[in-house]
């Protein structure tokens, strides 16, 4: 008699993490005392107990190929009993529970120039980013690639030198903004410019009224052309969100000349000292330059050494820039200030100046 | 199977000069060994070459009994680059906290090894772990090692997308709720709602242990569960003096000027701190850590809606409930009832009244949220909102017609 | 374009099995592209979920969402599973001949 075929296994969630966490973490869950960050990639934490744990932070590119995650297992078998984690930024976290393997690992991780030890505290960690042409369908630029030539241009904030308040940068190809890239620091935005084209097979790959829907801003109208069901969309009103194309593969928006890169600044999503604030138009336009992208890199540095130049201690970016208000900090940059500045979707009269708190 | 491809890549080598670790070094690695991996760099250089992406649009795969965990893809330059002519990635649900045992992580990389590019993300922006490309056939044998390994698909579609949280009581003295194990019960709890998609869209549960809100939180997700406190913030006068004092911090501009209330006030010996008008920032104990901590009385703010712009612009969560205490379950307790029973009636009325690919947050401003407390039967209170309405567009929904009988004088 | 065939037909479809030309679709069809879903047979409930669909969508020109689907057929989505179980969009949506949903966004 043939054996039954194994029960499917299915809706079992992932592992607990119970039994991912080190002893001393297990032993402490909870009772955490107090932290001290040693160099920008290297803190340990102490419990209530008085145990300690070291942790060393290496950035990472996120896309990691198995052969690489291997190479940093040998590195937690070798000197954290085999724990690690890894952080909401995509880096990787050694987690060493005796303190006497941390200045060894330290050391293997010095020895290979693909580990870069920092990201902790008042400086730049890594950049948060999505699929670009690595994956995605609907990119107006690559991801990995500007991530790439950013954090080369500014890894000294990395590993070393610290800033007032951190800098976090995120990257998204498109508006979708898979990572939410809307309250960052400073934002880099993919961004399409042309309206769609639509093919003539859209009434059998698409639905309509899903496709109308989708609009923001109510640009695309049901119409009949030759006879067939499809859609129009009003190009005045359309501003190449590419919302359509998600919803209706019939209507592409990708545009070698015409898709590129803005650029955003000020946002943050911690509560400390001020609210959470939106990203807030910098740059509207770079044009994609691949493979270093060098003016997205050039304007990035030059927000940051202003940044650097005017900020407060603690202060980060929006609070810096509320502080000494939007026209110094165009000033400071040399961004020409536009009318794509000046916003004018929904409530947009809330964002007008209206008083005559001005400087001179 | 055939040989890896070699592909002149003189764009794509490029990104592999400067200090930063290099994500075209990890795809050639894979590439030298595996002819899907050399194939992504072939179109990859040809994206660099044409400014464009060659993926076509979307693509709907994925494992029997489950409707999502996988994203379609194939290449739109399957002709030129047969290797990656079915691209599709698979979503693995992290552990909370994302730590991981090598064990687990390295039969991860096996599986992945055997059965697809060997590229990863770790981690996607939901913060799954990321299969990036496999084949069609390759599903269901990679979720059969993955589940008989222990793991299971996040969420993809019009479903609960993959809960996540901060380290938390993990390593972090600022854990003011266990975001480990809200994030392990809400995933548990709901894995129906994960795997068999059955909202009009995503919803997305993000658990940060403090206001500093390491996961953004509060720009990331449907619900955002942020931990809080609501009595005295504790101070270790003598590691003030000794930490601070003595070490000459400027506690007057750094720590009392910064604070956004300006409860606080400091003598050059005593930090006097109005804690009935603290808002909670932790700016102070950012600062001051040695010597100053949340207080006892810990829990958690809930606040609803936050999205990405598309299609109604962004929006950052805003508050439904101030604080409720999230304390670990014990013994034969259910778990987290309000927190409980507040999803279940959102996504009751949600799921009846929200339209299709209509986000919780887009819902409420479309229908009010004072109509929305309502429907979820929870009370107005001041701190939902910033100010009361300017606007005098008021929908009285109480007022007498013409034949009531008029109240007696 | 992909072509599927059964009983000596041949349909475009799409990469995901999808067919491009809705006026191709008959109860045929149905069964056959029922056989790929890991659906042998069409019983009645099967019917009832599909010809609901497809009623929809011609009518409205959409897919019905999951919970009016539920509601409309009186099957829970568990039961919606136990009959195709690759879902009700690429299940049921594939068989009843809708286009197919969109993807990861």
């Amino acid at each position: 008699m043939a054996d039954e075929p194994a029960k499917k296994i299915t809706d079992i969630g992932p592992p607990h993490y119970s039994e991912f966490l080190p002893p001393v973490v297990k032993e402490n869950l909870g009772k955490w005392k107090d932290h001290e960050i040693l160099t920008p990639g290297i803190m340990y934490h102490v419990a209530e107990s008085g145990a300690k744990l070291h942790t060393v932070r290496v950035a990472s590119p996120r896309i990691l190929s198995v052969d690489r995650i291997r190479d940093i297992c040998d590195l937690a078998d070798k000197h954290c009993e085999g724990y690690l984690r890894f952080t909401s930024r995509n880096n990787v976290e050694f987690l060493v529970s005796d303190e006497s393997k941390l200045q060894p690992l330290v050391d293997d991780l010095n020895k290979d120039p693909f580990f870069v030890i920092g990201g902790m505290g008042n400086g730049i960690s890594n950049i948060v980013h999505t699929q670009g042409w690595v994956h995605c369908h609907s990119s107006a630029t690559d991801a990995s690639g500007i991530v790439k030539c950013v954090m080369d241009e500014v890894h000294e904030y990395f590993s070393e030198t610290r800033l007032p308040g951190k800098i976090r940068i995120a990257l998204a190809c498109c508006l979708n903004m898979c990572g939410a890239v809307h309250c960052s620091d400073i934002a880099i935005l993919g961004v399409h410019r042309r309206p769609p084209r639509i093919d003539d097979n859209l009434n059998k790959i698409c639905e309509i009224p899903t496709t109308v829907s989708s609009c923001p801003t109510g640009a695309i109208r049901p119409a009949t052309v030759d006879g067939k069901e499809t859609v129009e969309v009003d190009e005045d009103a359309c501003m190449s969100c590419a919302n359509c194309y998600t919803v209706c593969p019939s209507m592409p928006l990708n545009d070698p000349l015409n898709d590129g890169i803005s650029i955003w600044v000020g946002g943050k999503v911690s509560n400390a000292r001020t609210e959470p604030k939106f990203s807030k138009l910098a740059i509207p336009f770079i044009p994609n330059n691949p493979p270093r992208w060098p003016e997205v890199t050039d304007a990035v540095k030059n927000i940051i050494k202003v940044y650097i130049d005017n900020a407060k201690k603690y202060e980060r970016m929006g609070e810096m820039i509320e502080r000494i208000g939007w026209p110094k900090f165009f000033d400071l940059t040399g961004i020409e200030f536009t009318k794509y500045h000046i916003d004018d979707f929904k409530h947009a009269g809330t964002t007008y100046k209206t008083s005559t708190h001005l400087r001179y | 199977m055939a040989e890896p491809k070699k592909y002149d890549t003189p764009l794509l080598d490029e990104l592999e000069k400067g200090a930063f670790p290099s994500f075209v070094t990890e795809i050639k690695r894979m590439a030298a060994r595996k002819p899907m991996a050399a194939d992504l760099l072939g179109q990859l250089e040809k994206s660099y070459r044409d400014k464009i992406g060659y993926w076509k649009h979307g693509g709907l795969v994925g494992v029997m009994g489950y409707g999502g965990g996988v994203i379609g893809r194939y290449s739109a330059k399957a002709d030129e680059f047969p290797e990656v002519s079915h691209f599709h990635t698979i979503r693995v649900n992290q552990p909370s906290g994302w730590f991981y045992n090598t064990e687990k992580l390295r039969l991860l990389c096996d599986i992945w090894d055997n059965h697809g590019s060997g590229l990863t993300n770790m981690h996607g922006s939901t913060g799954d772990i990321v299969f990036l490309g496999t084949r069609t056939e390759e599903l269901e044998p990679i979720f059969s090692e993955l589940t008989q390994g222990g793991w299971d698909l996040g969420g993809s579609g019009s479903c609960m997308r993959t809960p996540s949280c901060c380290v938390g009581p993990g390593r972090c003295e600022w854990a003011l709720y266990d975001t480990l194990a809200v994030t392990y019960q809400l995933t548990m709890d709901f894995q129906d709602e994960m795997h068999r998609p059955p909202f009009p869209y995503k919803f997305k549960f993000k658990m940060a242990g403090c206001p500093n809100d390491c996961v953004a939180s509060i720009a990331r997700a449907d619900m955002s569960i942020i931990g809080t406190w609501r009595d005295a913030i504790q101070v270790d006068a003598a590691a003030l003096k000794s930490e601070y004092i003595d070490k000459g911090t400027d506690i007057q501009s750094d720590v009392v000027e910064m604070c956004p209330t300006r409860c606080m006030k400091f003598d050059g010996e005593t930090l006097d701190i109005d804690n009935a008008n603290c808002t909670k920032c932790m700016h102070c104990i950012n600062v001051l850590h040695h010597a100053l901590a949340p207080g006892k009385d810990r829990g958690a703010c809930i606040l609803v809606g936050s999205k990405a712009p598309i299609v109604e612009g962004a929006l950052l969560s805003s508050v439904i409930v101030p604080f409720v205490k999230l304390d670990t379950p014990k013994e034969g307790e259910d778990p987290y009832p309000e927190l409980m029973e507040l999803i279940e009636k959102m996504w009751d009325f949600w799921g009846e009244n929200g339209k299709n690919r209509e986000r919780i947050g887009e819902m409420i401003q479309r229908i009010g949220l004072g109509n929305f407390l309502e429907e979820i039967e929870v009370d107005p209170i001041p701190e939902m909102i910033v100010h009361p309405r300017t606007n005098p567009y008021i929908f009285f929904e109480e007022y007498f017609e013409d034949d009531d009988e008029a109240e007696t004088e | 374009m992909p072509v599927f065939e059964f009983d000596g037909h041949q349909i475009d479809v799409d990469e995901d099995g999808f067919i491009q030309n809705p006026d191709v679709w008959n109860d045929d069809v149905a069964a056959a592209l029922a056989k790929t879903e890991g659906v042998d047979d069409l019983t009645e409930d099967h019917w009832k979920l599909v010809r609901y669909l497809r009623d929809y969508y011609l009518q409205f020109g959409i897919a019905p969402m999951i919970r009016k689907l539920c509601k409309a057929t009186g099957f829970s989505l568990k039961t919606v599973y136990e009959l195709f179980p690759s879902g009700p969009a690429k299940g049921a949506c594939k068989v009843a001949g809708l286009p197919k949903p969109t993807g990861c966004v």
